[in-house]
């Protein structure tokens, strides 16, 4: 490893010693504040309201716990959360595959202006349409239902997923195609049999920024299902607070329990989240 | 009856023909047929609601007062301008973007020049990028409000610590205002970083293996050979932030719900506020209709410049 010294800024930096201090600090940014979230989970009332203010928890207790799921529906919040995110992904995911599908593989005469368009669509502010979106769901009578949310996060997370998808159909070679085809498939046979499943790894990565997207959008979700039984979970949490108490170590527990699903799916898959990122982030 | 075998055989061939004509499109058929779920979802989920509030910002339409949707000219324009809040929150916005876009910028630099140090385990450092990217901003919030509580919080804990005095963060605009801040770059600057990180990796080695033997510095090095190779990811990257920036809602709602009064309301706070509080969605749409055009320019001059960069490749 000594010998690899590496070239650049970095061996500014590239002795043991410093490189610790830089992991430290790069870990202490990144996970201190879910820690601290994990160590007042862990506290009682008594011992949080203590001067001064103490670390590491005295008396561990799970109490908390148990009073985040009793206080509030934590475990209805969560399955709203995580369906609303599973079916919007898989709705984003079918609309993106084909139209990553046609910009990658077709002459298409107006792809620029069509890329453009989508580019556009991934900046797109959907704050601003939360009147009309409002009044559309109002007047279909969706609003308390997970369609009032599945809808817009698809159109969230659709630019961005057709965008990684396209470089991954881009990297697989035509001929596997081709052969298909020849084989007897048809051009949506060879979609399905041959460029998906090799794909499967970009398909996956969209899958996961399109589900992220879903589980993190507070504003729409806070708008539009205010009912506490359709409540998402970002929403669903503020129902802790009471009207002059902060119960602080329940609401701690209630976040480590929401925040737990979404780190082992980023624990497992990171280096694909990551590859997913910086295609979608800085294609164009 | 052999033509009636005949006719048969015709009939089987043209149904053939038809399906094979649905299963084997020509391309611009498939074409129309792969890009029609998306194009209708924009259609329904993006176009339509656009005109439709730019429409209602001109009408006086309250659906608390019952009153039927109202042609008002541009009354909700006017009502805008004089009002105060409507000043108070877009200033705010602004100023969140001017602090936290350059902010995230800096310190997601650092990380990343940081992460892209040699290390042997990679995946402690690439989780600390990812985990507070993936956590929800409104999340972040409320950790943040726990950390600036005034009583039980770190910050003040750590303060004291070092002889400093705590402070109340949430009873003075300019502290609360501060604390957002903090938290809307710190959670800015992790994807930041990433994308960053993805740039460096990019920069062959060789580069810096010349200069080396040319005897340049490594702060010379930094200068003239990493920040200007990075330069088109840092712009792209600083384009999004500034984007997401103007639409800033869940950090301040969660921290200080706007308070103390408005000094640290949103734009985006004033919609939703003006929306789903007080359904007044003439006034709430003529709101929007501000940040969309805030957004859209900062959009027209994102594509501009890739279609510059694609003209000169």
């Amino acid at each position: 490893m000594n010998a690899s010294v590496s070239s650049g800024v970095g061996s500014l930096l590239s002795g043991k010693p410093l490189r610790a201090i830089a992991a430290l600090i790069l870990v202490v940014n990144g996970l201190f504040p879910a820690l601290w979230i994990l160590l007042t989970s862990f506290k009682t009332e008594a011992e949080l309201t203590m001067k001064p203010i103490t670390w590491l928890p005295h008396a561990a207790t799970l109490r908390n716990y148990s009073q985040a799921f009793s206080d509030q529906p934590l475990l209805t919040f969560l399955y709203n959360s995580f369906m609303v995110a599973l079916l919007s992904t898989a709705l984003t995911l079918l609309v993106s595959v084909l139209a990553a599908y046609a910009l990658a593989r077709l002459n298409l005469r107006f792809r620029g202006l069509i890329m453009s368009v989508i580019i556009a669509v991934s900046t797109f502010p959907l704050v601003t349409l939360l009147v009309p979106l409002f009044e559309t769901m109002r007047a279909l009578n969706l609003l308390n239902t997970w369609t009032a949310l599945i809808l817009p996060y698809t159109v969230l997370s659709l630019p961005v997923c057709t965008l990684v998808l396209t470089s991954f159909f881009e990297a697989i070679p035509r001929d596997l195609e081709n052969a298909a085809m020849i084989d007897g498939c048809t051009r949506f046979g060879a979609l399905f049999k041959v460029v998906v499943p090799l794909s499967a790894p970009g398909v996956f990565t969209a899958g996961i920024l399109a589900f992220v997207n879903s589980w993190d959008e507070f504003l729409l979700a806070l708008s539009f299902n205010s009912n506490p039984g359709l409540r998402t979970l970002p929403v669903g949490i503020q129902l802790y607070q009471g009207e002059f108490a902060f119960p602080w170590p329940i609401i701690s527990a209630a976040l480590v329990v929401g925040i737990v699903p979404v780190a082992i799916l980023i624990v497992i898959f990171q280096e694909r989240v990551v590859s997913g990122l910086t295609a979608g982030g800085l294609k164009g | 009856m052999e033509s009636m075998v005949k006719n048969a055989a015709g009939r089987v061939d043209t149904r053939r023909a038809i399906l094979s004509r649905w299963l084997d499109p020509d391309e611009t058929t498939l074409a129309v047929l792969l890009l029609a779920p998306a194009a209708i979802l924009l259609g329904v989920m993006i176009v339509y609601p656009v005109g439709r509030l730019i429409y209602t910002s001109f009408l006086d339409l309250s659906l608390t007062s019952g009153l039927p949707a109202r042609f008002a000219g541009l009354a909700n324009y006017q009502q805008m301008l004089d009002d105060p809040v409507f000043w108070q929150a877009t200033w705010n916005t602004i100023l969140i973007t001017l602090i936290t876009v350059p902010g995230a910028l800096l310190v997601g630099l650092g990380l990343a020049l940081l992460a892209n140090l040699p290390f042997q385990m990679r995946w402690p450092v690439r989780l600390s990028l990812l985990i507070p990217w993936a956590l929800p901003l409104a999340f972040a919030g409320l950790i943040f409000a726990w950390f600036f509580h005034s009583e039980y919080g770190v910050v003040n804990d750590v303060l004291g610590r070092i002889g400093l005095p705590g402070v109340i963060w949430f009873n003075s605009p300019r502290l609360a205002f501060a604390a957002i801040c903090l938290a809307i770059i710190w959670k800015a600057s992790s994807f930041m970083a990433m994308i960053i990180l993805a740039g460096l990796q990019t920069i062959p080695r060789s580069l810096y293996e010349a200069a080396d033997v040319d005897g340049a510095g490594r702060v010379r090095q930094f200068f003239e050979i990493t920040l200007p190779l990075l330069k088109p990811t840092i712009v792209v990257a600083l384009i999004f932030r500034t984007i997401t920036s103007l639409q800033t809602f869940d950090i301040p709602y969660m921290m200080t719900g706007g308070g103390p009064g408005t000094s640290t309301a949103t734009l985006a706070m004033y919609i939703h506020q003006n929306t789903v509080s007080f359904l007044d969605l003439g006034y709430g749409s003529a709101l929007a209709v501000v940040m969309f055009g805030l957004s859209m320019c900062v959009t027209a001059l994102y594509l501009r410049m890739i279609r510059g960069s694609e003209r000169a490749s």
